[in-house]
């Protein structure tokens, strides 16, 4: 789905290597790296908001550069790491908003856009929510929301930059099972960064992006391996 | 649209009905319903009630439609490209950007200046010109009050400007401005009635594209992008559709002030929807019956004092952004 050809990321200068890595469709990625090693900029790269520095960026064997605006609207779908609600706008009409790059120039809503809507809002169990104010809604429900927003947004790969940073335990340990049941499901390629190492490693088949902080690479490990090596490799604490 | 908003609407198109009847009828000259139905369909030229009713009385009572209706769909578009509940046409500049082109037409003595189109012209190429200085101006601040005061500084500068200009135009020219300048529905004649109405319609028409990308723009310029949007697109075509609609209104009604603010808070409040369409509709109606009213107001109380229409729309506006200011932005 997502291919990495040598890429080097970074803001004007490299930031971070990625050499050779493919992200899968059915497959969940946690990005897991110190602060400021790269993981926005990463995210932001695939987003098309920070060109490439050098090598080779696909999707679906395409270079990414090569994506219209729409075209990457309907191939990435991307949630925030609060959404804070707004007002006047309730649950329902913020999902919809997922259906813009489906919709004709006057944003009329198709009998087909509406049943999507509706299955987004089953999948994630939201239906009690539906006319509730996005404003009235705790950090965990209106995460959980951005997620079937993102849903509707028909792609088969959703991006999430720290989607638990602003969540209590119980609400993180629920959006990274829901994140790895969609990605089965669905088969969709997801990756999110976060600093919740335990959870990732408890919860079975989600993958690991570990930023490595000597060599500045993105290094990919299967969740067996250890909290203690992954703190080594990624924030290298007794060297600075 | 749920109950609430059909009720609310079905309420507006009667009141709006309501005020467009009342606005024929409120003028000091006494004009009975035969009188409005014969000058309609049975036109006699000798008669001064019909000459009145087709000269004078319809012709304000659509322009007070247009204008309020035009400037607060502006003001709304300019609320939302924004992200900021005290924008407006008038607050921003794009009037003053009409009244220093319209300035400059009207006192170079230039004939085609001086006609309805060149007025016109000039009127929406200085809203257009102005948008896009706020435009560049509003890249360089998120800060809701500083773009205002950015608008108000534009304004005190283009006003010394004019001033300029009027020290060196003679009386006669110099008098239609200050006329044109305070603001008035009654200029408009009949057979210029279908130049405002084109362009209006125009507008209108532009406005219904602009629905999607504004509903979008709610969750902000990045996500806007990331929902398959081009952000810069969309930035200019709000900025030509609200300076079309603004130096329509202003090119032939003078710098109307604080409409197209109030109104779209108001509409805002009364809705409380973020779908556009609801809105583009609800400011449509208020803002036509707001000014229906604010005209049938000064017409009644022109026997008393000759009130320029905007200097009521500041009487009345001018307070609610107050509260405004003080209620939402602590």
């Amino acid at each position: 789905m997502i291919q990495f050809n040598k890429v080097e990321i970074g803001y004007k200068q490299a930031l971070l290597q990625v050499n050779k890595l493919e992200l899968k469709k059915g497959e969940v990625y946690a990005l897991i790296g110190s602060n400021g090693s790269g993981k926005s900029t990463l995210l932001n790269t695939i987003l098309k908001k920070t060109p490439v520095l050098s090598g080779e960026l696909l999707i679906n064997s395409t270079s990414i550069t090569s994506l219209s605006v729409n075209e990457s609207a309907k191939t990435i779908a991307f949630v925030d790491s609060k959404f804070d609600g707004i007002e006047h706008l309730n649950v329902v009409d913020y999902i919809a908003l997922g259906r813009t790059p489906y919709t004709n120039a006057l944003g009329r809503l198709r009998p087909e856009d509406q049943a999507i809507i509706d299955n987004s809002i089953e999948k994630l169990n939201l239906e009690q929510f539906r006319n509730r104010a996005t404003l009235k809604l705790s950090d965990g429900e209106r995460q959980m929301v951005s997620i079937a927003r993102a849903f509707c947004q028909s792609t088969p790969i959703i991006l999430l930059d720290e989607p638990t940073a602003f969540l209590d335990y119980g609400n993180r340990k629920k959006l990274i099972e829901t994140l790895s049941g969609i990605a089965k499901a669905e088969n969709k390629c997801i990756l999110f960064s976060t600093h919740d190492i335990d959870i990732c490693l408890e919860e079975i088949g989600i993958n690991l992006l570990v930023i490595n902080q000597a060599k500045k690479e993105l290094e990919k490990y299967p969740n067996t391996i250890s909290k203690s090596e992954i703190i080594s490799i990624g924030f290298d604490l007794g060297k600075e | 649209m749920n109950k609430r908003a059909q009720l609310f609407f079905l309420l507006l198109v009667i009141t709006l009905i309501a005020s467009f009847v009342g606005h024929l009828f409120a003028g000091q000259v006494k004009i009975t319903f035969n009188d409005y139905w014969n000058a309609v369909f049975h036109l006699d030229e000798t008669n001064t009630n019909h000459l009145i009713v087709r000269e004078f009385r319809i012709p304000r009572a659509v322009i007070a439609i247009i204008a309020g209706a035009g400037l607060s769909v502006a003001g709304m578009f300019m609320q939302t490209l924004f992200n900021n509940p005290l924008a407006g046409p008038y607050v921003l500049g794009i009037n003053t950007g009409s009244s220093l082109f319209v300035a400059f037409s009207m006192m170079t003595g230039l004939s085609f200046l001086q006609s309805d189109l060149g007025i016109i012209t000039s009127a929406l190429l200085g809203a257009l010109v102005f948008g896009f200085i706020i435009l560049f101006f509003s890249f360089f601040t998120r800060h809701h009050v500083t773009l205002l005061l950015v608008g108000l500084m534009l304004g005190s500068f283009t006003g010394a400007i004019i001033s300029v200009l009027q020290t060196m135009s003679s009386a006669q020219e110099l008098k239609a401005f200050t006329i044109w300048t305070m603001g008035s529905l009654q200029h408009v004649q009949f057979d210029q009635l279908p130049l405002v109405i084109l362009f209006f319609i125009l507008g209108t028409i532009g406005s219904l594209f602009l629905i999607k990308p504004m509903n979008v723009l709610v969750l902000g310029e990045k996500s806007t992008e990331l929902l398959g949007l081009n952000i810069q697109s969309v930035r200019i075509f709000t900025i030509v559709i609200t300076a079309l609609l603004t130096g329509v209104v202003t090119a032939f009604c003078g710098p109307i002030a604080f409409v197209g603010l109030a109104v779209p808070n108001l509409t805002k409040t009364i809705f409380r929807t973020q779908n556009h369409l609801i809105l583009l509709a609800g400011n449509f109606i208020i803002g036509g019956i707001f000014l229906l009213i604010s005209d049938s107001i000064i017409q009644l109380l022109e026997g008393t004092i000759q009130l320029p229409i905007n200097a009521f729309t500041s009487l009345v506006g001018a307070p609610f952004i107050i509260y405004i200011v003080l209620k939402r932005l602590k």
